[in-house]
């Protein structure tokens, strides 16, 4: 997965670590490797890979490796990792950040789900002016099990139909399902916020793709 | 003085009760909180994760309508949205031209002046004031609570956070004040998981896991929080995660201002307090407390 030192190209390396420290506001050059955000890191049992070997992944340009790991897509945004880093740097922010260029390079998200689910929010908030639980979850289950059908796997999609059909009877046992339309008035301004944000994406994929383009001639 | 009040879409629908307990708690106490006018959704987590700029312009909308309207402090008690609208001030404080690139779409442009709070320092404030010794009417004898903040309130941004980030007490601090045996816990700043019960339930279960064997094998008969997105997750998932775990010991997941109800001799009943999954009057009532 790492780059051996002899393949380290210091100029590519250079402009990524860059790009990175612009987009996610941390100053990645400050870490020195001490790992307290490792012994921290709430999903780090779970990913095997912690946030201190991500900033040595982006360090080394390992581009590839950095924005498709488990990390990036299991972080659970808690910022442990920046409470902790003696340098200040907030690990959470620079996940966020290799998500978004993950999702500009085209690669699969290692967790679909989790990539659904963050989508289907933002669709959800941005359409409304404000989040409809039912009809975002509505939104991420039928992408998600629509997932399971198309890789035929009938049995994991009814798993997952079960498991949340018995927790929205008990949340609406409970009356905290609601089947209100919940909006805001200003969602105009909202959804202009969201057009701008979708042009922005479109407009940093078509350069990445260009710069892609380019490496491979 | 008026506090400006942001409530967030959980608590307006799932978590509908604990925008009920707030407004009560608080007008029994005398600060007057106002929900500010046509609030639209924070983005939480998820905006981050899908445009920088989307993530600082939602919250700022919000922003702009309190300070707008008069405001100079702003209550927000979902720990998420607390945590998004704080991102943003810091992003709008550092970068001139995002807060105009932002304000060019908004009926009411951001200053970024207004101060936020936790609801646990709004309530402190109060207990400060002493607001609070007229209106508590019993002690909370023999209830031990896990006092669990969650991750979401302890950002360590360039902006003072209002308790310590590692080892926060405020909780504790009203809880000592209503007679309730406080402890210590080592996961008192743990992480739930979040939106990950949905997306990633495996992890999900990890981490609540751990959390409840913590405070089980600590000896606390309940845990308290201020989120709705730990409450949820706590509660609704407990059977699943105990089962999991191998944990026999169902502990009840109360919201703060559940508690104060309590000790102001509020009926829970009144508070909403039975929406929860796991039973919620059975200990008060065992140890008498209502
Ligand atoms: S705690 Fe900070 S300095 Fe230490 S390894 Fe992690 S990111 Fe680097
Ligand atoms: S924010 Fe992400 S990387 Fe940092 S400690 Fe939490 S889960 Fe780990």
């Amino acid at each position: 997965m790492t780059l051996s030192a002899l393949s380290y190209n210091p100029q590519t390396a250079k402009s990524f670590i860059d790009e990175v420290i612009e987009r996610s506001h941390q100053n990645l050059y400050a870490c020195y490797q001490c790992r307290r955000c490792a012994s921290g890191c709430t999903v780090g049992e779970e990913t095997g890979i912690t946030p201190d070997y991500l900033i040595r992944l982006v360090t080394l340009g390992d581009r590839d490796a950095a924005v498709d790991n488990a990390l990036v897509w299991q972080c659970v945004s808690c910022y442990t990792c920046g409470t902790r880093c003696p340098n200040n740097i907030q690990s959470g922010r620079i996940t966020e950040t290799l998500k978004k260029m993950s999702r500009e390079e085209d690669v699969i998200p290692l967790n679909p789900n989790i990539a659904y689910f963050h989508d289907a929010f933002v669709q959800g908030c941005t359409r409304w002016g404000r989040v409809n639980e039912m009809e975002f979850m509505g939104y991420y289950e039928l992408k998600n099990i629509g997932k399971h059908m198309l890789s035929f796997q009938f049995r994991k999609a009814y798993e997952e139909i079960a498991s949340q059909i018995k927790l929205g009877r008990s949340m609406f046992k409970q009356k905290r399902l609601h089947l209100k339309l919940h909006t805001s008035r200003g969602r105009k301004e909202v959804k202009q916020f969201y057009k701008i944000a979708v042009k922005k994406k479109a407009s940093l994929k078509k350069e990445r793709r260009s710069q892609i383009k380019n490496r491979q001639e | 003085m008026e506090v400006a009040y942001y409530p967030g879409c959980s608590l307006h629908q799932s978590s509908q009760f604990y925008d009920l307990q707030t407004k009560r708690i608080f007008s029994e106490l005398g600060t007057k909180i106002v929900e500010i006018n046509d609030w639209s959704c924070c983005g939480a987590t998820s905006a981050g994760k899908f445009d920088d700029f989307l993530a600082v312009a939602l919250p700022s909308r919000n922003l702009g309508i309190a300070e707008n309207a008069g405001f100079t402090e702003m209550l927000i008690p979902c720990s998420g949205c607390y945590s998004s609208h704080l991102m943003a001030k810091t992003r709008l404080r550092s970068n001139e031209t995002l807060r105009s690139d932002i304000n060019a779409e908004l009926a009411f442009p951001v200053k970024n002046t207004i101060k936020l709070l936790t609801i646990l320092e709004l309530l402190l404030e109060a207990a400060k004031q002493g607001k609070f010794e007229s209106k508590i009417t019993r002690q909370l004898k023999g209830l031990k609570p896990a006092s669990y903040y969650g991750c979401m309130t302890r950002f360590a941004y360039d902006v003072p956070v209002s308790d310590n980030v590692e080892n926060p007490q405020g909780m504790e601090k009203i809880l000592d004040m209503l007679g309730a045996e406080t402890m210590d816990w080592s996961y008192k700043t743990a992480c739930c998981g979040a939106s990950a019960a949905i997306n990633d339930s495996e992890t999900a279960m990890n981490l609540m896991g751990k959390i409840m064997k913590n405070a089980v094998h600590s000896g606390f008969n309940c845990i308290v929080t201020t989120c709705p997105m730990c409450q949820l997750n706590l509660d609704a998932y407990q059977n699943t995660y105990c089962n999991k775990f191998g944990i026999y010991e169902r502990l009840p997941v109360y919201f703060i201002t559940e508690l104060i109800g309590v000790a102001m001799g509020i009926p829970l009943e009144e508070l909403n307090a039975h929406r929860h999954f796991i039973d919620t009057l059975g200990l008060v009532k065992e140890l008498n407390l209502i």
